[in-house]
């Protein structure tokens, strides 16, 4: 997807809420408070578009915890272009969801 | 603590449901991915969980089938539609179900058609009987005099609850504002509908005075006075008879013998004046507690009168009205019978080797195989009686006929076909197969094997066909290769579903 793409405000704040950090599918939808039912289909879609990546986390990690691996998403280098062209559209989901740079300053 | 047992529980069991709809390929996967979330959400600290909704593990799950069906759908467009290539089991599956389908909106056009295959519309038809002096042939044509008709009126209580006459005829029918015309109209006594149970038989007009009514059908309605809904309630001139226009008849309310335009209801007293040795049908409504209803077709009824004994059949309507079905089912026999004169019945040798042909893909092909053979005796049934009762309404001995002389060699040449088209298909994707090439040469060596070769473009098999059965190889024998063998084929080697 170009980076000049328009996003839904939906997709926007998904892929704002993984940029700051949520990268799990239940915490987008916790700080996005999207249902489960639009958050994973709309995170299929953005990793599908190569917006964002997928990465299953290590099995050592998850059995040393005793609970079954978790999958996480980050963005890509088209996703982050596509987000920032994003901001001009929906400014106000860097202030909804603050990215960790934001957050820093 | 219960309580969140269950939530984990049925969370769980939500996520395994909607992964079925999920694609194989991405199942793993995707149950592994929702597994892990509702984990997390039933036994994560509160600490970790941010936000400040408390999510319902139950109502979380939910969302899987929502993400299933998008991942579904995804799959669906990327691949495109299922496969309607030339020689897929769905293309033949789907060309026959076209076929049956116009078959059956062809009988919906042809009246005469439409009554075979539309039910009965007269209430608790089973106890309807038709009353002939000859069998089976009496109901073709006249057979029961006005005499006989009007002793059993009052003779046959025991016997019948109702009993009702009616006799073919041609009339001048003038309607004003309408040109004259002649048509066949039956006339009847005025219990006819009353006896068959017709739906709107007790909303028809009834006339103030002793006057007969008429009842128009509605093909003779659209097709003699144009559809002009004014004609109901205007009073007819038949052959210098006054009668009040009571209403129209359904197309397809008729299902008694012989074809009218019209149907003229007349009292006790006006048919009086009918000569005792008029012929026409007699239709009776049977007493139960006297005689079952005659389900094997007709029952016979003994008279004796003035030391003379005569005998009647009751032939039972629904039978009458079944007729089709059985000239088909004869036909299906029949060809059953001859099928094998035309062609093997084994369908070949298929390894049954668990590991080269699942349950699952042999289930298939067999569904397959089944389906084909409902679908096209269905096609055969309503194409048989559409050219049968389309184009020949009017003479059901006739219909019966072209019925039996359609059927048979349509089933017997589709069941052929069938047969044939089962063996030249891949037991695995169900494709036909291809590229068939001759092997060996016949005669140069009795004993070395020659015949015919073809395989499946997508890497399932080869299909070896014998020139001549031999007692070591007598009928045709599938060979599967695996998946190293897929670069060789035109399409790639692709598993079916069910295979490993």
């Amino acid at each position: 997807m170009p980076a000049d793409a328009r996003l839904s405000h939906t997709a926007a704040m998904i892929l704002q809420a993984i940029h700051a950090g949520h990268i799990y599918g239940f915490s987008v939808m916790q700080m996005t408070g999207l249902p489960s039912g639009t958050v994973y289909p709309a995170m299929r879609r953005l990793e599908r578009d190569s917006l964002i990546v997928s990465r299953w986390e290590q099995q050592s990690i998850a059995d040393a915890e005793q609970r079954p691996p978790r999958k996480y998403y980050r963005l890509t280098r088209a996703g982050k272009a596509t987000l920032e062209a994003a901001y001009e559209r929906y400014p106000l989901i860097e202030k909804m969801i603050p990215s960790p740079e934001v957050e820093r300053a | 603590m219960i309580g969140d047992r269950l939530s984990s529980l049925l969370a769980r069991m939500n996520v395994r449901t909607a992964s079925l709809l999920v694609p194989r390929t991405d199942r793993t996967g995707w149950t592994a991915e929702w597994t892990a979330e509702i984990h997390h959400l039933c036994h994560a600290g509160a600490e970790e969980l941010p936000g400040e909704v408390n999510v319902d593990p139950v109502q979380f799950s939910v969302g899987a089938y929502q993400d299933a069906f998008w991942i579904r759908c995804d799959r669906l467009r990327s691949d495109g539609l299922p496969d309607l290539r030339s020689g897929s089991a769905l293309r033949c599956t789907l060309v026959l179900a076209t076929a049956a389908l116009a078959a059956f909106l062809l009988g919906l056009v042809l009246p005469g058609a439409r009554t075979v295959l539309l039910r009965l519309p007269y209430r608790n038809s089973a106890n309807l009987v038709l009353i002939s002096s000859h069998g089976y042939a009496g109901t073709q044509s006249p057979s029961i005099t006005f005499a006989d008709y009007e002793e059993w009126t009052t003779d046959t209580a025991n016997l019948f609850t109702q009993i009702a006459f009616y006799r073919p005829t041609v009339k001048g029918v003038h309607v004003a504002q309408h040109e004259g015309e002649r048509l066949s109209v039956a006339q009847a006594s005025d219990n006819l509908l009353h006896l068959l149970g017709l739906p709107g038989a007790g909303a028809i007009a009834s006339p103030a005075t002793g006057q007969s009514r008429l009842l128009i059908t509605q093909a003779a309605w659209r097709k003699l006075y144009r559809g002009d809904p004014g004609i109901v309630g205007r009073t007819a001139d038949i052959d210098g008879q006054p009668a009040l226009i009571a209403g129209i008849v359904p197309d397809g309310d008729w299902r008694l013998p012989t074809r009218i335009d019209a149907l003229l209801l007349e009292s006790p007293d006006q048919l009086a004046a009918l000569a005792p040795g008029t012929r026409g049908f007699v239709v009776a409504r049977i007493r139960n507690s006297a005689f079952p209803p005659p389900h094997g077709g007709w029952r016979k009824m003994v008279e004796t009168r003035y030391g003379v004994t005569s005998d009647f059949d009751c032939i039972s309507i629904a039978h009458l009205a079944g007729q089709p079905s059985l000239v088909f089912l004869f036909a299906l026999l029949m060809a059953s019978l001859a099928l094998p004169a035309t062609t093997a019945l084994p369908l070949g040798e298929y390894p049954h080797r668990r590991d080269h042909l699942p349950a699952i893909v042999n289930a298939r092909r067999w569904a397959f195989l089944l389906a084909k053979f409902a679908l096209m005796m269905i096609t055969i049934w309503l194409f048989s009686a559409d050219l049968a009762y389309g184009f020949y309404p009017s003479n059901p001995v006739s219909a019966l006929y072209v019925q039996l002389a359609a059927a048979f060699p349509a089933l017997l040449f589709g069941f052929r076909w069938i047969l044939q088209d089962q063996r030249r298909r891949c037991p695995e994707c169900l494709r036909r197969l291809s590229n068939p090439a001759r092997v060996g040469q016949a005669s140069c060596n009795f004993l070395s094997w020659n015949g015919t070769e073809l395989f499946c473009a997508r890497g399932h098999g080869l299909l070896h066909i014998p020139e001549l059965p031999t007692s070591w190889f007598s009928t045709q024998r599938w060979l599967c290769l695996d998946s190293s063998w897929g670069c060789l084929f035109p399409e790639g080697y692709s598993p079916s579903p069910g295979m490993v």
